[in-house]
């Protein structure tokens, strides 16, 4: 009974290579696709310009210190602020530092000489990194001037450093201290592509029953139980899913090196909580508008809505009260806190129950409305609208 | 009905395919959700465009002058709020656990001290990255304060220094480092990621449309009229394909007015291009789209399975397009794959030219990648269709 449903669906999935590609090829295909795409991770060799209009001893001691920075790899000399900023334009360079003409004079005479660089803030993360690596690469040369005077007078550089900054902040950038691209978003952003894959794959399964006008046959493979017969189907999905995420946690957390603070079982718990959520999400809505075209449509536009919900990259407090709730509505925010608990923190099951809790809700929403699924499927097999 | 002269064909093939997308719920439910509601709702929940107010929690073994000055400079700061101050690191570092907090300063007890003594005075800043606009916020503000204090305490400092430092000081001046935003004056991450995401919703749901339709033309034999024509199959495979891509090229035609045109202007967010410039990329844009997912339809069985795997693709395709993670540093099969989907090289143009105040001069290597699949795809799609009124 249970097993009938079970088998019935091993059938149907190998009658069609869509079941093959959504649920098998492509979760392959993401986990390679994010274990690759970010390179190494590191923001280096990134092109920018120089536009040294001082052209002094000082300025190519300067440029030459830019350019051993590693995020940095100086791609052109240009004459002119103007035609370094066109540069940018074309995007031949993501930024350019520009010393103007007078430069070391304004120096020696102590007149206030000024350095001007430029990021690119149209590309916000690059623009990022641009501005911070020359920050730090140019907090030598702010000082410098003095520093060099009072060492020529007999002072030591360490005195006059602590009288110019005494006090200094000494920043750590935790669980991700070299801010690599590929630890923030290679796992997060493999889930929440996976979820998509997961909802749509389980709508697929669910709502091709009547589509095909199958429906009442797949309740009979239950004996009439529609509990069985959502089980019996949606079970080999899960365990399919279950072993793709597994599989991407070798390859990300040992293969990858992606560093791990907490408990791998904990977090496989999580994971499988997740897609059952998930799965669960799409039942509920399939029960709710049980036309498949229609809410095929609906979800494959809501489910990349998870990348900006689950709050990974712009954080969700800063949006509105509204969108904050509505998040909720998803697994994915959820799970997005557990893994973000676990794999950051180090938190274990005391610290992140209650979005493991949360989790578990979403199944229990599911079947207070497999009645109304059953009713459907067993008063109305096919779908109406077209 | 159907008449045997390539133009009319073509043109009756349009009409079809008009009706067919007026009368389809499931299709219009895509066009009005996606291309509508999306892009506005995108707008809306980005609006807010910066991170402000990050909480983060202090723990004060100072209690001095100088360490409540500084708690309150960093709580002034407009990226960072203190919220808590804590008894020790124990506590702070719960808080952190809680996501109460992002971020936690450490002011020791000589802190004020060794500025007394005029020592160097060392403090740790410690900044959650789970969120790397939170770091960068919280790094920032602490950064400001941190300036702001040395400067204002420099003056008493003077006493500790030697003569040679005092004359190096009175005569020698700080070499002053200016950094400015290009292109994105109110750092807002809203006007950098949601142009990407209109030139994007143009491609998936344009694909989503194609499937949507070719999906359900193969289910329900709809071509079979066109197979009884007479008449070579590479005309009648040609006017299918020109009839409707037409249909297409309107309706996108309007629906991208709307994204790239109108909502910018809207929502104010870069609308740097003109409308001609505009004009220029959209059309090798649009067709190029539009025969790729006619070139694919060979695989379309039926309408949903197609729409699946296209909703699938739409995240990955902001960092193909190299907006987010500089193309320069996707492995080189990535950068290949970045030049045979439409969104992306046209993602990356369009960025430059409403943001960027790029010319399409400064886009060309996008316009030709774009230009070439257009004829490859248009191409491939001919072939698509040959096959299908073959059979």
């Amino acid at each position: 009974m249970f097993m009938n449903v079970f088998l019935r669906e091993l059938r149907r999935m190998t009658s069609r290579r869509i079941y093959l590609g959504a649920a098998v090829v492509l979760p392959l295909f993401l986990i390679f696709f994010m274990a690759t795409i970010f390179g190494d991770g590191q923001m280096r060799h990134l092109p920018i310009g120089i536009v040294d209009g001082d052209n002094t001893a000082t300025s190519r001691n300067i440029v030459r210190n830019i350019a051993a920075v590693p995020t940095f790899e100086i791609a052109k000399h240009y004459t002119d602020d103007a035609e370094a900023r066109a540069a940018v334009q074309r995007r031949e360079v993501y930024g350019y530092l520009s010393i103007p003409s007078d430069f070391e004079a304004d120096m020696v005479r102590g007149n206030g000489a000024t350095l001007n660089y430029y990021y690119h803030y149209a590309l916000l993360a690059v623009g990022g990194e641009v501005m911070s690596a020359f920050e730090k690469a140019l907090i030598p040369v702010r000082m410098a001037p003095v520093v060099v005077e009072a060492v020529t007078l007999g002072a030591t550089e360490e005195s006059i450093e602590t009288f110019l900054l005494p006090m200094t902040s000494d920043d750590h950038a935790l669980y991700n201290p070299s801010l690599d691209y590929a630890v923030y978003l290679a796992v997060p952003i493999f889930f929440i592509m996976f979820q998509i894959l997961v909802l749509l794959v389980t709508l697929y399964a669910v709502g091709s029953e009547r589509k095909q006008g199958t429906g009442t046959m797949w309740l009979a493979a239950a004996d009439g139980n529609i509990l069985r017969a959502v089980a019996g189907k949606l079970l080999p999905y899960t365990l399919i899913f279950i072993c793709e995420a597994l599989l991407a946690g070798v390859v990300f957390f040992r293969w990858e090196h992606i560093p791990m603070a907490g408990d791998m079982g904990l977090f496989a718990l999580t994971m499988v909580l997740f897609i059952v959520a998930t799965q669960s999400v799409a039942v509920i809505l399939y029960s709710l508008f049980p036309v498949l075209p229609l809410v095929i449509s609906v979800v494959s536009m809501v489910g990349s809505l998870g990348a900006t919900l689950s709050g990974l990259t712009f954080p969700l407090s800063a949006m509105s009260p509204v969108v904050q709730w509505v998040a909720r509505l998803f697994p994915v925010r959820h799970f997005t806190e557990a893994m973000q608990c676990i794999v950051y923190f180090g938190g274990g099951f005391p610290v992140c129950w209650p979005q493991l809790a949360v989790l578990c809700l979403f199944p229990v929403v599911m079947l207070l409305l497999l009645p109304r699924l059953r009713r459907i499927l067993s008063t109305n097999p096919y779908d109406t609208v077209e | 009905m159907i008449r045997w002269n390539r133009l009319p064909l073509c043109l009756h093939v349009a009409w079809r395919e008009f009706r067919a997308i007026a009368t389809s719920y499931a299709v219009l439910l895509v066009l009005v959700g996606g291309v509508f509601a999306y892009g506005v709702l995108y707008n809306y929940m980005y609006a807010p465009n910066v991170v402000r107010e990050v909480p983060v929690s202090v723990v004060d073994h100072s209690h001095t002058a100088l360490s409540r000055q500084y708690i309150r400079l960093l709580d002034a700061t407009p990226h960072v709020a203190v919220a808590r101050q804590v008894q020790d690191m124990a506590e702070a570092k719960q808080l952190m656990l809680q996501a109460e907090v992002y971020g936690i300063l450490y002011l020791p007890r000589d802190f004020e001290g060794r500025l007394l003594r005029g020592e160097l005075s060392v403090y740790p800043f410690y900044a959650a990255t789970d969120a790397f606009l939170y770091y960068e916020a919280m790094e920032r503000a602490n950064l400001e304060v941190m300036e702001a204090i040395d400067a204002a305490h420099r003056t008493e400092q003077m006493a500790f220094l030697s003569a040679g430092e005092l004359a190096a000081v009175a005569t020698q001046s700080p070499v002053t480092v200016v950094g400015t935003a290009l292109y994105n004056p109110i750092e807002g991450y809203g006007v950098y990621l949601i142009p990407s995401v209109l030139m994007i919703i143009i491609f998936q749901t344009l694909m989503m449309l194609v499937a949507m339709m070719t999906g359900d033309e193969y289910k329900h034999r709809l071509l079979a009229p066109y197979v009884r024509l007479r008449g070579s199959h590479t005309h009648i495979a040609l006017s299918l394909v020109c009839g409707k891509s037409l249909t297409y090229a309107v309706l996108y035609g309007i629906f991208s007015f709307f994204l790239v045109g109108l909502l910018p202007l809207l929502f104010d967010i870069p609308h740097g291009a003109s409308w001609g410039a505009l004009a220029v990329l959209l059309v090798p844009y649009i067709w190029s789209t539009s025969f790729l997912g006619l070139a694919l339809s060979r695989w379309y069985t039926d309408a949903e399975a197609p729409v699946l795997l296209i909703a699938f693709f739409s995240i990955g395709l902001i960092f193909l397009s190299g907006v987010s993670y500089p193309f320069e540093l996707l492995p080189w099969y990535w950068q290949v794959v970045h030049y045979l989907i439409p969104a992306a090289p046209a993602v990356l143009a369009y960025v430059q030219l409403s943001a960027m105040d790029a010319s399409l001069h400064d886009v060309w290597p996008q316009l030709l990648a774009l230009w070439g699949q257009v004829v490859v795809y248009f191409a491939w799609a001919v072939s698509t269709y040959k096959l299908k009124v073959g059979n």
